[in-house]
Parts: C-alpha cells; sequence; structure tokens
C-alpha cells in the first residue's frame, strides 16, 4: 500500500513538471499557489516576448546556438515548433549582432527562471506529500 | 489577416535596430527584476503585495549596485594599467 502510494507520488511529481514545463506556472497553480503562479506565468511570458520582439524569432537557432537552445526549450514546447520553423529557413530567420545577443540573453534567462520553477513546483509538490512545511532559510525569505 | 495581425507578426520576425551605445545597457534592468522577481517568488513562504513588492525593489537594488561597482572596478583596472 505504502508502495502503491509512493508510485502515485512519483507520478504527481511528474505530471507537476511536464505542466509547469508546459506552461510557465501550471506545475504552482496545481498546487493551489495561484499568485505564485500567475506572477511565474506573467513574468516568464513578458521576458521571453521581450527576446522575441528585440532579437525576432531568429534568436531561436537550434541548428548554429545549440547551447542557448537548451535553454530557451526550458520555456515550453512551443520553443521546439519555433525552432523547427526557423531552422527549416535559416536565411529568412537569420539575426545577427546585438539584436541576437539581446534577445538570446533573454529567451535563455526566461528558460532557465522558469527550470527554477519547475524545480520549485516539484519540491513543493514533493513536500505537500510528505506533510512537511515549506522550508524557510531566513525570517526575510530569502 | 488584419493590420494589427501582421503588424504583430512582423515585430517578431523583423528584429529591432539597437546600436552598441551606452543607452543599451538599460536593457539589463528588466532581466534584473525578473530575475528578483522570479527568485523571490520561490523562495517567499507567503506572498503579501506589499512585503513581495518590498522584497523584489531591494533585491534588483542590490544587483543593480554590485554590477555598477564591478563594473567601475574593471573601468578603474584598465585605466590604470592602460594610461
Amino acid at each position: 500500500m505504502a508502495q502503491r502510494s509512493e508510485a502515485n507520488n512519483v507520478g504527481f511529481l511528474m505530471v507537476i513538471a511536464i505542466l509547469a514545463w508546459a506552461v510557465p506556472g501550471a506545475g504552482h497553480y496545481m498546487l493551489k499557489e495561484k499568485k505564485r503562479s500567475i506572477i511565474i506565468f506573467v513574468t516568464i511570458v513578458i521576458v521571453f516576448l521581450i527576446g522575441l520582439y528585440v532579437g525576432s524569432i531568429g534568436v531561436i537557432n537550434p541548428i548554429d546556438s545549440k547551447a542557448w537552445y537548451l535553454a530557451q526549450i526550458m520555456n515550453s514546447p512551443i520553443v521546439a515548433a519555433l525552432g523547427h520553423l526557423t531552422s527549416s529557413a535559416p536565411e529568412k530567420y537569420r539575426v545577427f549582432g546585438r539584436p541576437n545577443e539581446i534577445g538570446q540573453y533573454y529567451t535563455s534567462i526566461a528558460g532557465l527562471l522558469n527550470l527554477l520553477c519547475i524545480i520549485n513546483a516539484v519540491y513543493l509538490g514533493h513536500l505537500r506529500g510528505s506533510n512537511l512545511e515549506y522550508p524557510t532559510p531566513c525570517k526575510s525569505g530569502g | 489577416m488584419s493590420l494589427m495581425a501582421s503588424f504583430v507578426r512582423a515585430s517578431f520576425i523583423v528584429p529591432e535596430n539597437i546600436g552598441t551605445n551606452p543607452q543599451s545597457m538599460l536593457l539589463l534592468l528588466p532581466l534584473v527584476v525578473a530575475i528578483a522577481v522570479i527568485y523571490k517568488v520561490t523562495k517567499m513562504p507567503k506572498i503579501t503585495a506589499v512585503s513581495f513588492i518590498k522584497e523584489v525593489v531591494i533585491l534588483s537594488g542590490s544587483i543593480v549596485i554590485f554590477i555598477t561597482i564591478i563594473a567601475i572596478t574593471l573601468f578603474a583596472f584598465i585605466w590604470l594599467t592602460t594610461e
């Protein structure tokens, strides 16, 4: 019985991780942390869209910028679709110089921030499953 | 496709023109605020508007101040070693 409960918990954590990756903030929403989920969604979407606006969708380049792409894909699976689009017509979407640089910074940092949120959502789910409290590292919370 | 939709689509297909001038460093600020927001949203045990904004402002300010100190230090080092 305990083994089944543990398996259910692992499955639940997997669902949270996948949801949090698919839609930024969705993992926290599943855990009934609505304020956190809204803040995460708005922040990550805005940062990602600023990156795309500044550098165009050409900053998502799975062929020539693999390391950046790894960070960018942590935003959402939609990035993979954009990567497929840009790699199918590289000459059309190619971007150089400062806009490329700034766009890659924004989109990649948005992805890494979403990775942090995914890990946090899974950790919160684990704490809930183990009936533990939210950790408080210091009085101010940070 | 409507004119508005075409305009939005074009905004994400054509890159902006950003020069390598000192003003372009201001693009750092939204990124700093975003990092502070996400860090605090994952760290604070309870989120209330006032305390959250206060924490984000303090963290964003700290990051900007430390980046400025590092920039001034590097500038001074380069100036001393090349002049």
